[in-house]
């Protein structure tokens, strides 16, 4: 009977908690988008999975080893771990208090204590070291898009540099947002948080991921989760703002065709990128030196091999562990608060209001050049989002005019967009990190 | 409170305005750039393509011309 009693008391039913439960329905509703709705299933299957695994009750796959020792810990073990930390209760709550806040030192003998006394990291907690903590994992697939992008169409009409430009408003707008809600005392976010929730407005995932894990890797899960979820959508958020902000005529405005791009130019171009980012940015370097370096390998068309593999199979195993990774963030404790409504609100806000700029943009550059040159709604693909956002582009093009293909125009500001959101990501890491 | 509020203003004004400038320089850069290479790069493909496109116009001009000249001769040599 005892037995039956110990099996009992650690099974998931008997441990499971209200939050937990939620948290499963969260990943089971995220597999649910991808799979049955086709939301960014290559991301969202692996982060919904994740999700799950990391809230299965005293299995602590999304934690670390002190966490997990505290959990099951005797009392002897906690009045250790107090003293290692230099604390006097021994309340497991204030123990993680003060885990989370101890220096590189305490963190380091807390770890080897627990490891003394066999608890080891959840798996999920090494995945998420390895991939986004040291900021190895948004990196290389910045590396991957950069191997997939051609930048023709932008070397071919470089003007398109100031949609993808004006887009990025939509970031610094919703950072307004995110400290004005926290004057308000609505929510409550530091210049920190606002700055990598604003940069969801990118609508670039592995710049967000790569932000929120150097600025505030508490709210990356959220951040994650709200970005992707965006990007799937943007078909759905773009096109009624489009709608509203053009005219019939505007949407009917045919562009010139593209002129024929050199070789030359091609491999110019991600080093002349990189000089200009060494020289003036470099806090964006990280970001936007793997960008160039694997647009180089695509271009330089001597080492094929490495730009295939980056563009395919590392891509695809990144992606997977990213994906896991950031599921470990969706544990309870740290998703289910306000602060994921508002980053889901502000999220939205930050996509619509960069997709509008990017319009304004490219009808004050018509009005400034005196022509109809450009037809406006190229500008809303400035939100990065590639190639989603320029694939909407194209379709209002043609439902506008039969004729009218403005696929490869939208893909010049597009492009520019990764760049503009990169160099945004550049600036807050420098101001505020 | 309000120093966040500043916080966020001064961010958002050098933020966008780095955007800005940065962009800006790359589009100056890029146009020199392009502009230097087709001045003075090698352009074998550029001549390639306008040729290999001007064959099949050729081609059908010189059939149309070829269709008139047989029908003239025809003509001719029926009446």
């Amino acid at each position: 009977m005892d037995k039956l009693l110990d099996l009992w008391f650690a099974s998931g039913i008997y441990n499971v908690s209200g939050g937990q439960v939620v948290m499963i329905a969260v990943g089971l509703m995220l597999l649910y988008l991808a799979i049955r709705k086709n939301f960014e299933p290559l991301l969202l299957v692996p982060i919904g999975f994740g999700g799950i695994l990391a809230n299965i009750p005293e299995a602590g796959l999304a934690f670390s080893a002190v966490e997990n020792a505290v959990h099951f810990a005797s009392p002897e073990l906690l009045l250790s771990f107090a003293s290692v930390l230099g604390i006097s209760g021994i309340d497991p709550h204030d123990i993680l208090q003060a885990y989370h806040t101890a220096n590189a030192s305490t963190h380091a003998a807390a770890t080897l204590l627990a490891n003394d006394n066999n608890f080891n990291n959840g798996m999920l907690y090494n995945f998420y070291s390895v991939a986004i903590a040291s900021g190895a994992a948004p990196l290389i697939i910045f590396m991957g898009v950069g191997a997939m992008t051609d930048f023709g169409p932008l070397l071919a009409n470089p003007k398109t540099l100031f949609l993808g430009a004006a887009a990025q408003f939509g970031i610094f707008a919703t950072v307004l947002g995110a400290v004005g809600l926290t004057s308000l005392g609505i929510m409550d976010f530091s210049i920190q948080d606002a700055a990598a929730i604003g940069i969801i407005g990118g609508a670039d995932g592995p710049t967000a991921i790569y932000v929120a894990s150097l600025l505030s890797p508490q709210l990356l899960g959220a951040i994650a989760v709200a970005a992707y979820s965006y990007m799937a959508l943007v078909p759905l958020i773009q096109p009624p703002i489009m709608r509203a902000l053009t005219t019939e005529a505007e949407r009917k405005i045919k562009m010139v065709q593209l002129r024929h791009i050199s070789k030359l130019e091609k491999i110019l171009f991600p080093l002349l990128l990189l000089i200009l980012v060494a020289m003036l940015l470099p806090d964006a370097a990280p970001l936007l030196g793997m960008f160039c370096f694997g647009n180089l390998m695509r271009e330089c068309g001597v080492v094929d091999r490495l730009s295939d593999t980056s563009q395919n199979a590392l891509i695809n195993i990144v992606t997977i562990f990213l994906g896991l990774s950031v599921g470990s963030k969706l544990s309870a404790d740290k998703f289910l608060d306000m602060q994921t409504l508002g980053i889901l609100v502000l999220g939205i806000i930050a996509f619509g209001i960069g997709t509008a700029m990017g319009i304004l943009m490219a009808k004050l550059m018509n009005k400034l050049a005196g022509g109809n040159s450009i037809n406006p709604l190229i500008g809303s693909a400035g939100v990065s989002a590639v190639p989603m956002a320029a694939r909407v582009s194209n379709k209002l093009g043609l439902e506008a005019n039969s004729q009218n293909f403005l696929l490869m125009h939208a893909m010049g500001p597009n492009v520019a967009g990764v760049i503009g959101s990169a160099v945004a990501a550049g600036v807050m890491i420098k101001f505020v990190g | 409170m309000d120093n966040l509020l500043s916080e966020g203003l001064t961010l958002m004004v050098f933020g966008m305005g780095f955007v800005f400038m940065f962009l800006t320089l790359l589009v100056v850069v890029t146009t020199c750039m392009s502009k230097l290479v087709v001045k003075y790069g090698p352009a074998p493909q550029l001549k390639a393509a306008p040729s290999r496109a001007a064959v099949p116009v050729a081609a059908q001009v010189n059939s149309d011309e070829l269709v008139a000249v047989i029908t003239a001769a025809v003509h001719k040599y029926r009446s």
